[in-house]
């Protein structure tokens, strides 16, 4: 096994569908169609993703990231391509692969729901088959990176949202997996527990040199844990790299502000690369008065808007 | 298989069902009606009938059959379709798959917990009542070991019936009415609301061979030392039947389930 952990190969996949009808009528007809089309959810997606790697896997809603995740995970097998995890196909030995995954979707839990989380833990340890050591030192890291008593005896249906997700992801990270897959993790959760959440990742995959695959919408998440994003949309790959070449991915964009006399801000997305900022504000000048100057670099989540709106090339 | 998973599995299911005690009384109230009503049905039956006796079984035979049918059934009563169907809806199912056993195998041990419960605080009262009411019909011997022996199979057998029929769900997404179906056809064929005896005989002799009846008709039998079982060779002819239909029923949920997951498509996302 070489030092990737994840391994993909023109990987695409496709769902039939049936052809819904419209009204009474064409329900009644649905029963009976054989009337299907494909719709490819991935295309031809590749990647390599390291050994102890985060990456922010990133796409519009409905690009075909859970799909993804699902063949990762071994729970859909791809229409064609090749997945290797740990270098073994996901969807070939499901179960095996499962003993050497996390796995976390943001808007489920895998916990036991009526029972204390620390019950929930004991039973994934024995489900995994964790030496009673690992899962000690496991628990005592937990300690260290968060504060888990008061959360450790509650039931896990009175838990906050926020304590459940941490919760979710202490589960999944329990048996030490070499991948963790988490699906939007940080979905509906407040400032400060997002930035907890945060650390906690990066605290694990520190100390368990854990690669971590991440979808999220919230570039904080992505500013916050991740080197390198890919970043899909119709479920093609449209960019995998390093966050900085992002920004200068499409133009070296800026945001300009200017601050008129009327003491208002104008703001503008200016290419470096096309214009010159001191034009632009030399063409302002002439016809305002401008108090105040202010450029920015922009901001993750500008960039991805942009290209989530079909700004690529 | 180690067995220290599906020890966990199987105390983790018993901390839920206690962890919903309300739901264990409400389910003996509930029973304690259904009795009531059972117990003026047949007393009608009997008393129109002119005879002490009908088909072989006398008024205390049958109650005592139908009320033990009755605790074994909340005993052995499982929700694998219900609450495969609302996984598959949620999505929830993604995370049932992605547990490092089996599914088949994941799922029956995380009902076994249940069954333990149910049948502490279900079925053990409703015998020690019964006991006591008819003075110890029942005879207190071997037979309570080959009961609880029959009992186990038809779990499994029961089990198997469900996962028969959850997977349907993968192709229609949603099983209510596939559900209600088979509870009725259980509920009818395999004795727990009309004892076997009371069939028409050529109705009888095709439910005597078919696999809902070793769900509920051979364990109480066995119990009961009725259709033969208080001799070898009958008790054998039981456990027999059990068996073959706990192999056929294991491999074709087996093969059903390989085909169906191979088609799951999860919602959302």
């Amino acid at each position: 096994m070489g030092n990737e952990a994840l391994i993909m190969n023109n990987v695409c996949k496709d769902f039939k569908v049936l052809n819904r009808h419209e009204g009474l009528k064409g329900s009644i007809k649905d029963l009976f169609s054989r009337d299907y089309k494909t719709v490819s959810a991935v295309k031809d997606v590749s990647m390599t993703v390291e050994r102890g790697e985060i990456i922010g896997y990133l796409g519009p809603n409905g690009a075909g990231k859970s799909t993804t995740i699902k063949m990762m995970t071994g729970v859909l097998e791809p229409t064609s391509g090749e997945i290797l995890v740990n270098g073994k196909e996901p969807y070939r030995n499901r179960t095996q692969n499962c003993e050497n995954i996390g796995v976390v979707f943001g808007q489920r839990s895998q916990l036991w729901w009526s029972l204390p989380l620390i019950e929930s833990f004991k039973l994934l340890r024995d489900l995994y088959m964790v030496p009673q050591k690992d899962y000690e030192e496991m628990i005592e890291l937990y300690r260290s990176l968060v504060d888990i008593e008061p959360i450790l005896h509650k039931p896990v249906r009175q838990m906050s949202l926020g304590q459940r997700t941490l919760s979710d992801i202490l589960a999944a990270f329990l048996h030490n997996p070499a991948i963790v897959f988490l699906d939007e993790p940080t979905i509906g959760l407040d400032v400060s527990m997002k930035d907890k959440i945060r650390a906690l990742i990066r605290g694990l995959n520190k100390e368990k040199n854990t690669t971590v695959i991440l979808t999220t919408h919230d570039m904080g998440d992505v500013d916050a844990l991740c080197r390198r994003i890919v970043i899909i949309d119709h479920g093609q790959k449209i960019y995998d790299n390093d966050i900085e070449h992002l920004k200068s991915y499409f133009g070296s964009y800026r945001t300009l502000k200017l601050k008129l006399a009327d003491n208002t801000w104008e703001e503008m997305l200016i290419d470096e690369k096309t214009t010159d900022v001191m034009d632009v504000i030399m063409e302002k000048q002439k016809e305002k008065k401008i108090t105040d100057i202010k450029i920015l670099e922009i901001s993750t989540e500008d960039v991805i808007k942009k290209i989530y709106e079909g700004g690529t090339r | 298989m180690n067995p220290k998973r599906l020890l966990a599995l199987t105390r983790g299911g018993i901390m839920e069902s206690l962890h919903y005690r309300l739901g264990i009384f409400v389910t003996l109230f509930a029973n304690l009606i259904y009795l009531v009503l059972v117990y003026y049905l047949w007393k009608a039956i009997y008393d129109s009938s002119g005879t002490d006796v009908v088909n072989g079984m006398t008024f205390s035979d049958t109650m005592i059959y139908l009320i033990l049918a009755t605790a074994l059934f909340n005993f052995l009563e499982m929700f694998v379709v219900w609450d495969m169907s609302r996984a598959i809806q949620s999505g929830k199912i993604v995370l049932d798959l992605l547990k490092p056993m089996s599914f088949r195998k994941y799922t029956f041990w995380s009902y076994t917990g249940n069954h333990v419960v149910q049948f502490v605080l279900t079925f053990i009262p409703t015998f020690i009542v019964v006991m006591i009411v008819t003075g110890g019909a029942i005879r207190m011997g071997l037979n309570l070991l080959w009961f609880i022996i029959a009992t186990v199979f038809a779990l499994v057998i029961n089990y198997n019936i469900e996962m028969l029929i959850a997977p349907i769900c993968l192709y229609t997404e949603s099983t209510w009415g596939i559900n209600i179906v088979k509870e009725t056809i259980v509920l009818l064929l395999s004795g727990a609301s009309i004892p076997l005896a009371f069939f028409p005989e050529k109705a009888r002799i095709v439910v005597e061979y078919l696999p809902f009846r070793a769900v509920y008709d051979i364990p109480l039998s066995i119990l009961l030392e009725k259709s033969g079982s208080d001799t070898c060779e009958g008790l054998l002819k039981l456990f027999g039947l059990q068996l073959i239909w706990l192999v056929i029923l294991t491999v074709a949920g087996n093969i059903f389930w390989k085909i169906a997951v191979r088609r799951i498509t999860v919602n959302g996302g």
